[in-house]
């Protein structure tokens, strides 16, 4: 519950409080707005996670499968001896976005899949079961690449709402509910200061009437 | 006193991702990296996908008239939910992506809001007014 502010009831402390509360208001409603705008852009976020994820599995299981298929084929030691001879370079170039404040990371990538040639192990040593396995695996991995992207950006969303809910809730729930008590009790202490006098009046006129 | 000077802090920060300047789509068409400096100091890219979108979507006379980024103003007083989008041209292309009609200016709600942030991530940004 709020708990009412310390304040002195004259009319300066009046015109002070009621431009805090308007001034916490506005904030109120624009954070409330900014709010609104960050659930859009999590939800969105989580749409994209969940089509990503279902992409990247799908593709991880066929990728799966292949290389399942290649140890068939190639067999177990010579599918790990080419694997041994990848060469294993990705050039991710790691930026960031800016949206209403939040720093979201912005993954860009060149092409992950190669051909044969450029994948680093011997051509006439191995099956094509191992390529189609490698092209698979490429694939699955830019499909994980832009997955950790969106993620990062819905985690990044998620703890601004946090810290804006917070906020909000804060406002709404503290600060102005204090403030218009504290604006409350200054406008009726001055009413009754103000009764006070008047009736103080009435009684000196009474009493100078008395005396004539 | 800090609770004031915590949201003037806020309020300040609302519009920091915003550009200090805004390009023209031709602009940007011909930039290799279409982007644009923040009130943050950071930088604001736009995908070139979405560029091309937006030539698609507009006659070429209008090209050099669409300033980028649009903004989605969002203003308490149009209550909550709503949003507008200013500007002849800016508000010509979210009616188009929205099948709607515009003329001169757009107002629109937060299914709206996030149809339009969905096709148009990095060219459509919010502003806040107050």
């Amino acid at each position: 519950m709020a708990t009412a502010l310390a304040v002195s009831p004259n009319r300066t402390e009046l015109m002070k409080l009621r431009k805090r509360l308007g001034l916490a208001q506005r904030g109120h409603d624009l954070l409330k707005e900014k709010m609104d705008a960050l659930v859009i852009e999590f939800f969105e976020a989580f749409r994209k996670i969940q089509a990503s994820r279902t992409k990247a599995l799908e593709q991880l299981s066929t990728a799966h499968r292949a290389l399942s298929n290649c140890f068939a084929v190639m067999g177990t030691l010579e599918t790990v001896q080419a694997t041994r001879e990848t060469k294993r370079e990705l050039q991710i170039e790691i930026s960031s976005r800016y949206l209403m404040g939040i720093s979201i990371p912005a993954v860009e990538f060149g092409e992950v899949q190669r051909n044969a040639l450029t994948r680093g192990y011997s051509l006439h040593m191995t099956s094509s079961v191992l390529d189609e396995a490698a092209r698979e695996f490429e694939r699955a991995l830019g499909l994980l690449v832009e997955l950790a992207e969106t993620e990062a950006a819905a985690f990044a969303i998620a703890r601004e709402l946090e810290k804006t809910k917070r906020r909000v809730n804060a406002l709404e729930y503290i600060l102005i509910p204090r403030l218009k008590g504290a604006l409350k009790f200054i406008m009726m202490r001055l009413d009754e200061m103000e009764r006070e006098n008047f009736t103080r009046l009435k009684r000196i006129k009474a009493i100078i009437e008395e005396h004539r | 006193m800090n609770a004031d000077r915590l949201i003037k802090f806020e309020l300040a920060r609302l519009n920091a991702h915003l550009p200090e300047r805004r390009i023209s789509l031709k602009e940007a068409l011909s930039l290799t990296k279409p982007q644009v400096p923040t009130r943050d100091g950071s930088v604001h890219s736009f995908k070139r996908k979405e560029l091309e979108l937006l030539a698609k979507l507009l006659p070429e006379a209008d090209w050099e008239k669409l300033q980028l980024p649009i903004f989605i103003a969002l203003e308490p007083k149009l209550g909550r939910g709503a949003a507008r989008v200013s500007g002849e041209v800016e508000a010509k292309v979210a009616a188009k992506l929205l099948g709607k009609e515009a003329t001169g200016e757009l107002l629109i709600y937060r299914p709206e809001v996030a149809l339009l942030r969905r096709k148009l991530p990095t060219t459509i940004q919010y502003l806040f007014l107050w």
